[in-house]
């Protein structure tokens, strides 16, 4: 394979947004005509997991590839204009959405709701997947805020879309808070504007790891980024910000709760993990916080440990919260809504444990660690929430008082079930026991005792709802309701091919690994993030205005 | 004395958008986070800095002669022009939300909206 031009691999970096882009307005303006939106809707998601592919492919895995690439839009240089990185972290997390996105795009052809509605379902789908990729891809903290607010928009729609009382209602409190936080997301980047003059990540980057050369105080972006990893943990749901999940998930229909699950949420585990390492892991700040009353001192030289101390309390509490909440619940997406709170605390407590690593070793290994988990629970969690579209389309209920014996009713969809739930219990070979052996190896090189405890309770606690699930639903008499249903079996299908992709995933472990470790890398690599943007210093201006461009 | 009112303005914002917010009737609630969300808009603008302007931080003032008044700083009412363009179209997307919660519920209350099943 020769290496790709460098202007090339730029338009690249652009590309999956582009093809969303155009797929989103042109399922708008096809409203009226079903099967050519259809086409366009598949052919755009085709599209896309094709420039996903080309990203990974050609910056980041081939043997000649850079590692990184980026583009300027509207060739603006950096600091000013904005920037848009994808390095193998945006891949990694990139590569996760597709998977999930082309499964639930499909899966939305066979399972829509009646009506007028159905036009615009496809557009706001695109919508959505298009604020995920620009999250992804960013590398200026304002335009995340905008991403942020794209993904939201479409999924403030998707939460009422059933438009029964529970969903305006659920979609209402969602919208609160969402409003909500996205005034603290200003007041965070209003705040790292005012501290260090720029936006930009990488310059952002620079400049906190070298306050002095550019004449700043850095001090207050331990309580900024405090602002912003809020602002993220209510995206990805970590307790005290999981109130809003159990209702939103269960208003939204079931495929596109699989993204919210799959997709948004990795949005907010993303920007925890980009911001932290890449970005604010280099100012020296030092960090001097007795906390008499739990008998703990946060110290260190940077704003991580403070993060990381906030970040193991959230997770903790998910994980329990999370955990006990999943096996009360008497439907199948309750069960899922609340398992994904526990779930994202497994996801946190590797990344707490890279924030407080002693060694930069440590640090590397806990976030492959948290994005090995994070793949599969897109994976599992995805294939779930899935399943309970397939369940609810073919009987009606997704209630565990209306169901009973689907195993024999369906038995690919049962199979398909048992491999997911499996999975986030974490059973080899499949893609979850590497997850949490990962997780569960982080927490032991940390040598932390009551992590382990606690990630223990946490699994014991999965393994107790899923098998809940389980026997309610799938064993057990056949109700009326799963006797008169007709499963789909193209919904079927991509269950099936979802529980194959955790299969390959738990087998074929190693390039899996080697990919998380070049994400990780490129997240602990703030030098080559800089150097790839290329910040300019301000007094290069003059070639900006000279109007040589 | 600008940053001292502009800090006054800011404060008074966000109270008042915290005490609507925390009202039973959801119309007050968008109220509320409408205005805290424009409270958030004028913090980012305080945030750029109020500075006597110069022809380098403002380009179109070199043409402009000898006065040259105090100024924000471009890049934050760039930044404040699309967030308050987000902010206008939320408002408005919750407040016909909150229309059709009324439409659903028959009531605009909070607490009997958390009761009802």
């Amino acid at each position: 394979m020769t290496a790709m031009p460098v202007g090339t691999a730029s338009t690249l970096v652009i590309a999956p947004m582009l093809v969303v882009l155009v797929a989103a307005a042109g399922t708008l303006l096809l409203g009226r005509h079903p099967r050519a939106r259809t086409a366009v809707s598949l052919a755009g998601g085709a599209g896309y997991a094709i420039a996903v592919a080309a990203i990974d492919w050609y910056i980041v895995l081939a043997p000649d590839a850079p590692g990184i690439a980026t583009y300027q839009v509207g060739d603006l240089p950096a600091p000013f204009g904005i920037t848009l990185v994808a390095d193998g972290l945006s891949a990694f997390m990139l590569t996760m959405v597709a998977t999930l996105g082309i499964a639930s795009l499909v899966f939305s052809t066979r399972h829509l709701p009646d009506g007028e509605r159905r036009s615009y379902y496809f557009p706001l789908f695109h919508f959505l997947a298009l604020g995920v990729t620009g999250a992804f891809l960013t590398g200026d903290l304002f335009n995340l805020f905008v991403w942020f607010e794209v993904m939201l928009m479409a999924s403030y729609v998707f939460v009422a879309y059933s438009g029964g009382p529970q969903h305006t209602r659920a979609a209402f409190w969602y919208v609160s808070l969402n409003l909500l936080a996205s005034a603290v997301f200003l007041l965070g980047v209003g705040g790292i504007y005012a501290t260090t003059g720029t936006l930009n990540m990488a310059d952002l980057a620079q400049r906190l790891a070298n306050p002095a050369a550019y004449g700043l105080e850095p001090v207050p972006v331990v309580g900024l980024l405090g602002l912003l990893l809020s602002v993220f943990a209510i995206k990805a749901g970590l307790v005290p910000f999981q109130f809003w999940i159990p209702t939103a998930y269960r208003a939204a229909p079931p495929q596109i709760t699989a993204l919210l699950a799959g997709a948004t949420k990795k949005v907010g585990i993303y920007a925890i993990i980009r911001l932290s390492f890449t970005v604010f892991a280099g100012a020296e700040v030092a960090i001097d916080l007795p906390l008499p009353l739990v008998g703990v001192a946060i110290t260190g030289d940077s704003p991580l440990p403070f993060i990381g101390a906030a970040l193991f309390v959230m997770a903790a509490g998910s994980i329990l919260l999370g955990g006990i909440g999943a096996v009360g619940r008497d439907s199948m997406e309750g069960v899922f809504a609340y398992s994904s709170i526990g779930q994202v605390g497994f996801i946190a407590i590797p990344v707490a444990i890279a924030t407080t690593a002693a060694g930069p070793e440590l640090r590397r290994f806990a976030i492959i660690a948290a994005l090995v988990y994070a793949l599969n629970h897109t994976l599992a969690k995805g294939l779930l929430f899935l399943a309970v579209g397939t369940v609810r389309s073919a009987t009606g209920t997704s209630r565990f008082a209306d169901l009973g014996g689907l195993a024999k009713r369906s038995p690919p969809l049962a199979l398909a079930v048992f491999v997911g739930s499996l999975a986030l219990v974490g059973i080899p070979p499949l893609s979850g026991f590497f997850g949490k052996f990962l997780v569960f190896d982080a927490a032991a090189r940390a040598g932390s005792g009551p992590v382990l405890v606690l990630l223990l309770v946490g699994s014991l606690l999965t393994i107790a709802y899923a098998t809940r699930l389980w026997n309610r639903s799938f064993w057990g008499a056949r109700t009326d309701a799963v006797e008169a249903a007709t499963v789909d079996p193209v919904q079927v299908a991509i269950l099936v091919g979802l529980a194959v992709a955790i299969i390959a995933v738990g087998v074929g472990f190693e390039p899996v690994y080697e990919f998380a470790e070049t994400a990780a890398e490129a997240a602990l690599d703030t030098e080559g993030y800089v150097d790839a943007v290329d910040p300019q210093a301000a007094s290069d201006l003059g070639g900006l205005n000279g109007g040589g461009h | 004395m600008t940053g001292v009112v502009l800090a006054a303005a800011i404060g008074t914002l966000f109270a008042l958008g915290t005490f609507l917010l925390l009202r039973r009737d959801l119309i007050r609630v968008v109220w509320g986070l409408a205005i805290i969300s424009q409270a958030a808009n004028v913090y980012l603008l305080a945030m750029g800095g109020i500075a006597p302007a110069t022809a380098e931080s403002v380009p179109i003032l070199a043409g402009h002669g000898e006065h040259v008044p105090e100024t924000a700083d471009p890049l934050v009412q760039a930044l404040v022009l699309t967030a308050i363009v987000i902010g206008f179209g939320m408002t408005a997307f919750a407040l016909v939300l909150s229309y059709r919660v009324y439409e659903e519920h028959d009531t605009l209350d909070v607490t009997e909206l958390g009761e009802s099943e």
